[in-house]
């Protein structure tokens, strides 16, 4: 066989199409966290999935490739820093942490709501990134058995 | 009452697997099994005949919303369970390392 990696080519040409379309549905779910159910926290955990899909059918080596690991590791790490400072920024404009300095806008319009939008996207990367590195990381000690 | 105790049954059938099965994969997803019914039980116990999620919409009323603070317990709860489900994963993946089984009672060399 050319490709040992990952699985058969169904599961490859199925993946390449579906990732996509589960990536655009975790996206919609986090960007409307504050008008319907969900927000960032399923958002990001749809998002992982996705990211782990891709993962599980074409291996370790082409995943590397797709998505840059350094540059999530360090979304990982930014976006606690990044909740933390709309939150501090809360405090300097507004007197409490977390409090909403902006603008509220409409109710039930896309953009609306001041800063939950932002936070929910924080914490959307944040949650995926994690959940993805959770399973990436557990796919290291499995690559160490087989070395060995 | 007769949702309490079948949540209660999915917990026992979640102990039973804890306490009799010799796979470690078997025992995580027994584990796994038990939290679902705490969280179940959580939100059957916020839920109300009708109800509907608590968020606001357009023309909604408030009145038949279901109670939304147990849903936020039990999402905190998930994302516990997720660490505690990825930690027993790698301790099990550590033990195949050393032993090359996940029957616990072939398991047994505690020192070295």
């Amino acid at each position: 066989m050319k490709d040992q990696h990952g699985m058969t080519l169904i599961v490859k040409t199925i993946t390449r199409i579906s990732v996509w379309l589960i990536l655009l549905y975790g996206f919609y779910i986090i960007f409307h966290g504050h008008l319907t159910p969900g927000g960032g926290f399923a958002g990001g955990v749809i998002i992982a999935l996705a990211f782990l899909n891709y993962m599980l059918a074409y291996g370790r080596g082409k995943t590397e490739k797709w998505i840059n690991i350094n540059l999530l590791h360090d979304l990982e790490s930014a976006s606690a820093i990044l909740f933390l400072i709309v939150g501090i920024i809360g405090i300097a404009l507004s007197g409490t942490f977390l409090a909403n300095w902006i603008t509220s806008g409409k109710l039930f319009s896309l953009f609306s709501s001041g800063t939950i939008p932002i936070l929910n996207i924080i914490i959307g990367i944040k949650v995926c990134a994690g959940l993805f590195f959770v399973v990436w990381t557990l796919s290291i000690f499995h690559i160490e058995e087989e070395a060995d | 009452m007769i949702l309490y105790l079948l949540c209660f049954i999915l917990l026992l059938i979640g102990l039973y697997g804890v306490i009799t099965k010799r796979d470690l994969i078997k025992i995580i997803l027994s584990l796994a099994i038990m939290e679902y019914a705490a969280n179940l039980f959580l939100i059957l116990f916020a839920y109300r005949k009708g109800g509907t999620y608590p968020i606001l919409e357009e023309g909604k009323e408030i009145a038949m919303m279901v109670d939304p603070l147990p849903q936020a317990l039990v999402l905190t709860s998930i994302v516990i369970e997720l660490g505690i489900t990825a930690m027993l994963v790698a301790l099990a993946v550590r033990l195949y390392q050393k032993y090359n089984t996940f029957d616990i009672t072939k398991i047994r060399r505690l020192a070295g």
